[in-house]
């Protein structure tokens, strides 16, 4: 991203943070980044709709970026899924910004949600995928199958927990080897 | 998806006044020969509930008066007045309902036949799944107008829904694993069904049986054996709404 998109997304995450998505407007942007209405539009032809999507998707990248921190020399496929729905649970309860428009504006956000949810969910794929394969694939078990059920189980799971209560640590090492793992890798033991 | 509460209500037999077929008094014989067949059993409501499905595939909600359903359905504005005195809003509460209670009989006839968890946990998913692809008045609401439906599939308000299905298809589960494990397992397989209805996936129609076996066979199978597991030790439940000890539900190992 160039430093103008990226300033005028920071600046439209700044805006929706303390106005909402509906009151925030291109002119609102554009005095928050300090440029012209001009300018944005140069660099969003789409307009409001295209940098509020630009700035979901901004969000989600910086997601990323402080997942893979958070991961980092994690030793097991095991503890990299701990570590990062534990993450991904605690970054989504306490995303002030994300709460606030849920609450306040779902009809705006949830659309755009629910297209970058697909993304996430690539996302978490490309982190796995390698893990997966380094740790061994049960028999008969292929690895874009075993990619896509975890990431779309995973992505339900951080996003409602349910009877889970991903913030001990306990509850999420038992979640992570039985209904996410059990049937898709090689037992632990016999490695 | 909060209204499932009271899903059962639309399907009680109510005393719903028979069609005037005119200005005849309403409880004449002729009244009672309306095109709707048997009073005794409120064909109105579901004739207008249907009748609504049809306007919502169409339409969906905000552009969907009491005068086009009352058209679709073919009684009378009055009609669907008498059944619905609360008008647009009683009605599209009952479609919620009655639709709910649908799914739900349909789901509870595939799992209460079902011969053991295998077959359960595919007839299930199938089932489910199948009926919410086919739902056009769904997939209409989805498109158009998204906060209707997929407020109920984020976060919170996805645990409420979370809670209502699985609830509802523990019980049935429970015949093969203790109780508190089948909760788990039912509310698994709820994910399962909302991720593949919310996101179709190449490489897994979970509609289709064979496929929906081998994803139960592959994963779930595997993943209920290791969540029994004796070593692994008893695991807390944590009650929906918080993270509270639920006093009613004590915690055993299996």
């Amino acid at each position: 991203m160039d430093d103008t998109r990226q300033r005028i997304v920071e600046a439209a995450y700044a805006c929706v943070a303390r106005r909402g998505v509906a009151k925030t407007t291109i002119e609102d942007v554009a005095k928050e980044a300090g440029m012209s209405r001009a300018t944005v539009y140069r660099t969003f032809p789409g307009g409001r709709d295209e940098v509020i999507n630009a700035t979901v998707a901004w969000a989600t990248l910086d997601f990323f970026a402080r997942l893979y921190e958070r991961i980092r020399g994690a030793e097991s496929l095991e503890e990299v899924m701990e570590r990062g729905i534990m993450f991904a649970h605690r970054s989504i309860v306490e995303h002030e910004v994300l709460q606030r428009v849920m609450q306040t504006e779902p009809d705006k956000l949830l659309p755009i949600l629910t297209v970058e949810s697909i993304r996430i969910r690539e996302g978490i794929v490309t982190v796995l995928s390698p893990y997966l394969q380094e740790r061994g694939l049960a028999v008969g078990v292929d690895l874009h199958d075993a990619a896509d059920f975890l990431a779309r189980m995973v992505l339900s799971y951080i996003s409602a927990p349910g009877r889970w209560d991903l913030d001990d640590p306990n509850q999420v090492a038992r979640l992570v080897r039985s209904e996410l793992l059990a049937g898709m890798v090689i037992p632990e033991r016999s490695r | 998806m909060e209204r499932s509460a009271g899903a059962l209500r639309v399907v009680d037999v109510d005393a719903d006044a028979p069609e005037p077929g005119g200005t005849s008094d309403p409880g004449s014989p002729a009244a009672s020969a309306d095109p709707a067949g048997p009073t005794s059993e409120s064909p109105h409501r579901v004739r207008i509930i249907d009748g609504t499905l049809a306007c919502l595939a169409r339409h969906g909600t905000v552009k969907t008066t009491v005068d086009d359903i009352a058209r679709e359905s073919r009684v009378s504005r009055a009609t669907v007045y008498r059944a619905f005195p609360g008008g647009r809003d009683e009605i599209l509460g009952a479609v919620v309902d009655t639709e709910m209670a649908r799914l739900f009989s349909a789901l509870g006839v595939r799992l209460g036949t079902a011969g053991d968890l295998r077959e359960a946990l595919v007839g299930g998913i199938v089932e489910a799944s199948t009926r919410l692809r086919d739902h056009a008045a769904l997939h209409f609401l989805v498109e158009h107008e998204p906060g209707m439906i997929l407020g109920h599939l984020a976060f919170e308000d996805s645990d409420r829904l979370l809670a209502t299905a699985s609830g509802f298809t523990a019980p049935f589960l429970a015949r093969w694993m203790p109780p508190h494990d089948a909760e788990r397992v039912a509310e698994w397989a709820v994910r399962i069904v909302l991720s593949y209805a919310i996101a179709p996936s190449d490489l897994t129609d979970v509609c289709d049986p064979v496929q929906a076996d081998r994803l139960v066979t592959t994963f779930m199978l595997p993943g209920i054996a290791a969540l029994q597991t004796a070593d692994a030790g008893p695991i807390d439940i944590t009650p929906y709404g918080g993270n509270r000890p639920d006093p009613d539900r004590p915690v055993s190992s299996p």
